[in-house]
């Protein structure tokens, strides 16, 4: 065993919740989507994120075992499920993040320490740290070019690719889990500057924001 | 306001522009008219407008010049409002839009009437070159006076006085290839590329692309330039993988194909960006472009002939002449003298002819001119004299005669009689200068070919060149370099080359050209008229002469001696010819002389499109807390920390008057002390390590012992570089046998996790542990006073009981019905409990604490109560009172190093060194100012002997000084040599205004220095 101490943060009552975006639609306004809107944000909060770090073989198989889906064959790699509700996203040689439906995270890592056992391994929860971002529409794409140094051409940035980059003066892991949607994730006390910054750079494209 | 509705110089037919369309301009205050097409400068030109400004430091008039980035004298200062001012604007690369107000940069009371001119005129040859540094350096001190006159009466423009209302933006790009100009080769090189199916960006810095091919007489495929340009250009914007972009600058040619743009959105349109769909619209955009390749079609500059008078206005490079009459229609001007060294000069000539106007003669350098061009002229009647230049232009306001003769270039002397010849304008070519700019960027010095009589670029990885840059100026030649550039391009990108049919391009037969450049004069150079060879920075021939005669024999030296191709000129026009000077002056040839480095940017760049949207609130990112609302709600003003934002203090309103940071911050302590307080303390960064080795890393990088903390414990620890310096401290925790959580400073956190990670990858990769941030996973806040048990009791199932949970213990549970860690560490000395709980639920948790803690009197407080309470326990601030030079035993915590611990650990070694062990080092002490109402500036020099002579020896600092409440007294944490050993001396502290503070050495732990007060 891993012989670590895992911790449900999760309260078993009712308890009323914060996004880390929550001061910041407040504040700095969430716009509808207009006749030329050409793209759109939404937050995905709440989600189980999980920083595994290990192995890749053994990971793999405890993934496949417990998730059900294995680890990226390469690096810059995503992979997710059928729904797209659970993925796993190469971030270094020996780490990736696991994002799962809110709630399910503790369990998934508690049947992870077992089934990898004696390994090498440390599995983080950062679900309270990170948050993601979508955007979505035919100018996501120029707006993301306004704030990420990475190429995100299609040739370039296939769907299934995934990368921790620059975006601004902060950093963002940014992934393309399908042709049209792109996702950021963002580290919590950087979100309200993230945000900010995609409200001024999608405002030539009447970026709206869906909740 | 004057208005001038004319434009005597317009021709009736022909151009690029719309007639059937009026814009209005305004240029020194006269209102003109031009059309939707014109540049600034060809507007102007249609008027009549000869004089566009005085020069730089002679204050002579001048005219335009050029039709393009090398004009160095329609250099003008747009906007019509104070927050739309433009300085530094080439009138010849400004789009002309309704309503346009410029005026001239250099001219008092004006250009018309320059009294500056008198002085330049009458102290014109007082004014050597090093005028300034000679004249006005001493003494030192009056340089500001002179200064204030010299700025008035030069200068390039005035930036505006009221904030710009305009946003910018950037862009990062990639391609395959990038193609810098759209003129015949860029064009043919980015189709070929772009038909091969790589990825291509064209960008053009003119209002259209087409470059040369807009103003040329020549045909491609029986049919104007022009529609081959609108054909190549259809069929690139259909393609789906090419970029274009007009009205955008490669500026800058940067490491690894690192390229920046500048592209102008708005500015052909009116000062301030007009808002479109009600939306506000990008001015200018910087694209920062990572290309594969970059093919460098910037074209070519032609060079004018140096000669008297070179500078009066009306006397323009040939070339320019052409674009005025072919692309805009206008003739400035009506009789025309060309000094030519080539054929291509004689265009010019032609161009000026067909349009109606006379053609005096051509004095053409060469003693047999026989190319077709000249066969033209001939055919068309034409004076040619052979073997001749213009040796000096006559005029005051305007050309009003040229003085030609024969001339001998090698012997560089006049070598027959002077001929007037009654003109208002004289054009003049001295062939073609490749733009080499943006490959000297790189590094890479040009190359002299003898051939083209020209610098062409020399080799850099990942560009190739074409067409003029690439010292190819022939239609046909420059549109197969093109497609071959394009192709290799592409193909050194993996596609492989396209079909590109070459057009149909008569060959033109070419003679030979000579090479002139400095004009030789009856007179001897220092004493003939002045020849003009850089006109925007004033730099004469005889400038250049003299800089040599006095020694200065590297052109880097006599380009900053004379000013030759400084600031936003960047040695266009005359950077040949004044290399080809200084090589006459010097007898060497010019390859031999070299060239001076062009820099970045080849034009100016606003402000604004350097800024892009990183400005305002988007200056530099702000983190915020899971608390940061209700502090905001609440009143606080916030700290930088690193980006953090944190409450500084929580000012309240008493009796309608808010309070004082002193006043917040004394109400604050004493609540610590005395009820309880609350710290959000969620910056501190946090590390979760797990590992088997775990323990044993800790041991390693940190200086105090870690093997015997048990799960349920946590230790203070001390990290050291590996000098023995202390940079960061904090507590870590033991959650179970190998998994353990680290807290750093806020500022501290991201240089501690690369700390770690480097020493684990890089010396002890065999230690099986791993490291990952959860600094925003948690959310941290901090209750501590005396009330803080009772407060905690009440919403949390945690046994809080002295004795089993202590100092020093965490304990999990749930607070506010939500799970937390909660940690006896104590910053303030009071009983402390941290909490903390996963940052989305942390705002009710944090609200819930308020609801209970009013009866307690529970107080929020910011970092600044925090710095004083911590200070007032002689608790250190890694950065604050710590420098870099300070070790654990300066700090007195000698406690907190493991000498003996098994094995070696950072800092270890530094730490045992003589000068480590000196007892003279800087030591942390407390200070007692004598006046106990004084508080002691941070960083105030301490001294032993106030009455020693200046220097006295300084023999410490303050680091850390405040007002304590509970002390009623001013307090100090400082380091001072041998201070451990001077417990109970008093020390002085010479201040700016005169004043010395006496102050006690004293322990640095003021309050409780058993602890009791956190053990309870």
């Amino acid at each position: 065993m891993s012989n670590a101490q895992q911790f449900d943060t999760r309260p078993q009552g009712e308890i009323p919740v914060e996004s880390p975006l929550a001061y910041s639609m407040q504040r700095s306004g969430a716009p509808k989507a207009k006749a030329g809107t050409k793209v759109t944000m939404r937050e995905r909060p709440f989600l189980g994120q999980l920083t595994l770090r290990g192995g890749a073989i053994v990971l793999d198989e405890a993934l496949r075992e417990v998730v059900g889906l294995g680890l990226p064959g390469e690096p810059l790699g995503l992979v997710q499920d059928q729904a797209g509700e659970r993925s796993i996203q190469w971030i270094s040689p020996d780490e990736w993040l696991l994002i799962v439906p809110g709630g399910e995270e503790f369990d998934i890592e508690r049947r992870l320490r077992e089934a990898l056992g004696d390994a090498h391994f440390a599995i983080s929860n950062v679900g309270g740290g990170q948050t993601v971002l979508e955007l979505e529409g035919e100018a996501a794409s120029e707006v993301l070019k306004k704030s990420v140094a990475y190429d995100v051409h299609p040739r370039h940035f296939s769907v299934g690719k995934g990368v921790t980059t620059v975006f601004a003066k902060a950093t963002v892991i940014l992934r393309r889990p399908s042709e049209e949607r792109w996702e950021l994730v963002v580290r919590r006390s950087f979100a309200d500057y993230t945000y900010r910054w995609l409200l001024d750079a999608g405002e030539e494209f009447d970026i709206a924001v869906e909740n | 306001m004057t208005s001038n509705a004319q434009q005597p110089n317009r021709l009736s037919q022909g151009g690029r522009i719309d007639r059937s369309r009026k814009l209005s301009f305004t240029f020194n205050g006269t209102r003109y008219q031009g059309h939707p097409g014109d540049t600034l400068a060809s507007a102007l030109l249609a008027n009549g407008v000869d004089i566009v400004n005085r020069s730089f430091k002679y204050s002579r008039p001048r005219g335009i010049v050029a039709a393009g980035a090398a004009e160095p004298n329609g250099i003008v200062q747009l906007g019509s409002t104070e927050a739309g001012q433009v300085p530094n604007v080439r009138a010849t690369q400004q789009a002309l839009y309704e309503g346009l107000t410029a005026r001239s940069t250099n001219g008092w009371p004006n250009v018309q009437r320059d009294l500056m001119g008198l002085i330049g005129k009458l102290g014109g040859q007082f004014m050597p070159p090093g005028f300034y540094y000679k004249t006005f350096m001493a003494p030192a001190s009056m340089w500001l006076t002179y200064e204030k006159y010299i700025r008035k009466a030069a200068g390039l423009g005035r930036s505006p006085n009221e904030n710009d209302p305009d946003i910018y933006d950037h862009r990062h790009q990639h391609c395959d290839v990038l193609v810098v100009g759209a003129g015949p080769a860029g064009l043919s090189a980015a189709l070929a590329a772009g038909r091969a199916g790589a990825r291509v960006m064209l960008v053009d810095e003119q209002e259209e692309m087409g470059g040369s091919l807009l103003s040329s007489r020549e045909n491609i495929d029986d049919a104007p330039a022009t529609s081959w340009v609108e054909k190549t250009l259809e069929e690139l914007s259909e393609l789906e993988h090419v970029t274009l972009l007009p009205r955008t600058t490669a500026n800058g040619y940067h490491d690894h194909n690192f390229v920046t743009l500048h592209e102008r959105c708005t500015e052909h349109l009116s000062d301030l960006a007009p808002s479109a769909n009600g939306r506000r619209q990008v001015r200018a955009r910087l694209h920062r472009v990572r290309a594969g390749q970059v093919v460098l079609a910037s074209g070519a500059h032609e060079r004018p002939l140096v000669y008297g008078g070179n500078d009066v206005p009306g006397n323009m490079v040939a070339s320019a002449i052409s674009t005025y009459v072919r692309r805009y229609g206008v003739a400035p001007g009506k009789r025309l003298v060309l000094s030519t060294s080539n054929d291509h000069g004689y265009r010019a000539a032609l161009d000026w002819l067909e349009a109606g106007r006379e053609v005096a003669a051509i004095a053409d350098a060469r003693q047999n001119p026989d190319g077709e061009l000249v066969e033209q002229a001939r055919s068309k009647g034409i004076r040619i004299i052979a073997g001749s230049a213009v040796i000096e232009a006559r005029g005051e306001k305007r050309v009003s005669a040229a003085k030609v003769a024969k001339i001998d270039i090698a012997g560089f002397k006049v070598a027959g009689p002077v001929e007037e010849l009654a003109c208002d304008t004289i054009a003049s070519s001295g062939g073609f200068s490749p733009v080499v700019h943006l490959a000297s960027h790189t590094g890479s010095r040009p190359t002299w070919n003898d051939d083209i009589l020209g610098f062409v670029p020399s080799p850099v990885k990942g560009m190739t060149p074409a067409g003029g840059a690439h010292g190819v100026y022939a239609l046909d030649k420059v549109l197969e370099d093109g497609v071959a550039a394009g192709s290799a391009a592409g193909e050194a990108c993996g596609f492989s080359a396209a079909s590109v049919s070459q057009p149909n391009v008569k060959n033109l037969r070419e003679g030979a050209a000579v090479a002139l450049y400095q004009v030789p004069h009856l007179k001897a150079t220092l004493r003939g008229p002045k020849q003009f060879v850089d006109m925007q920075n004033d730099v004469s021939s005889a400038a250049i002469e003299v800089a040599t005669r006095e020694g200065f024999e590297s052109i880097e030296h006599v380009k900053r001696y004379t000013a030759l191709g400084f600031g936003t000129d960047q040695g266009k026009l005359g950077n040949i010819n004044g290399m080809a000077i200084a090589a006459r002056c010097l007898g060497r040839t010019i390859p031999e002389v070299g060239t001076t480095v062009f820099r970045p940017n080849y034009t100016p760049v606003s402000f604004g499109a350097i800024v892009g949207r990183h400005c305002g609130e988007l200056f530099d990112p702000e983190r915020y807390t899971a608390m940061h609302q209700w502090h905001v709600e609440n009143g606080a003003e916030f700290e930088d920390v690193g980006q953090w934002k944190r409450p500084w203090y929580f000012p309240r309103k008493v009796n309608g008057k808010t309070e004082t940071m002193h006043e917040a911050v004394s109400r604050e302590c004493s609540a610590v002390r005395e009820k309880v307080g609350i710290l959000d303390a969620s910056t501190l960064g946090k590390i979760d390590i797990q590992g088997p080795d775990a323990r044993e890393f800790l041991g390693r990088v940190y200086t105090n012992k870690w093997a015997k903390l048990a799960p349920g414990r946590v230790r203070y620890g001390l990290m050291c570089k590996d000098d023995g310096m202390v940079f960061d401290d904090g507590t870590t925790s033991c959650l179970a046998e190998n998994h353990f959580l680290m807290t750093t400073s806020t500022g501290g956190a991201a240089t501690v996790m690369e700390w770690l990670e480097i020493w684990h990858q890089t010396e002890w990769p065999e230690l099986d542990v791993y490291f990952n941030s959860v600094t925003d996973h948690w959310a941290t806040m901090t209750v501590t006073g005396p009330e803080a048990r009772k407060l905690m009791s009440e919403l949390t199932d945690i046994d809080l009981d002295k004795d089993s949970f202590k100092f020093m213990d965490w304990r999990e549970g749930n607070v506010a019905g939500v799970p937390a860690r909660v940690f006896r560490i104590s910053f303030t000395g009071e009983l402390a409990y941290e909490i903390n709980v996963q940052a989305n639920y942390a705002m009710h948790v944090w609200k819930k604490l308020f609801a209970h803690g009013d009866k307690y009197g529970l107080t929020p407080y910011g970092t600044e109560t925090m710095h004083v309470l911590r200070a007032e326990k002689g608790f250190i601030i890694a950065g604050q009172d710590t420098d870099g030079s300070v070790t654990p035993e300066d700090l007195g915590m000698h406690w907190a190093i493991g000498y003996d611990k098994p094995n070696s650990w950072i800092g270890k070694r530094a730490l045992t060194r003589p000068d480590t062990k000196r007892t003279d080092r800087k030591q942390m002490v407390g200070l007692k100012p004598k006046d106990p109402s004084v508080v002691l500036e941070e960083g105030a020099q301490i001294v032993f002997d106030p009455k020693h002579a200046i220097p006295m020896p300084m023999k410490g600092h303050v680091t850390s000084s405040y007002y304590s409440p509970t002390l009623q007294s001013g307090f100090a944490l400082a380091v001072v040599k041998g201070g451990h050993q001077m417990m109970g001396d008093t020390v002085y502290l010479p201040m700016a205004d005169g004043q010395v503070h006496e102050a006690e050495i004293v322990s640095p732990i003021f309050l409780d220095p058993k602890g009791e007060r956190q053990n309870v």
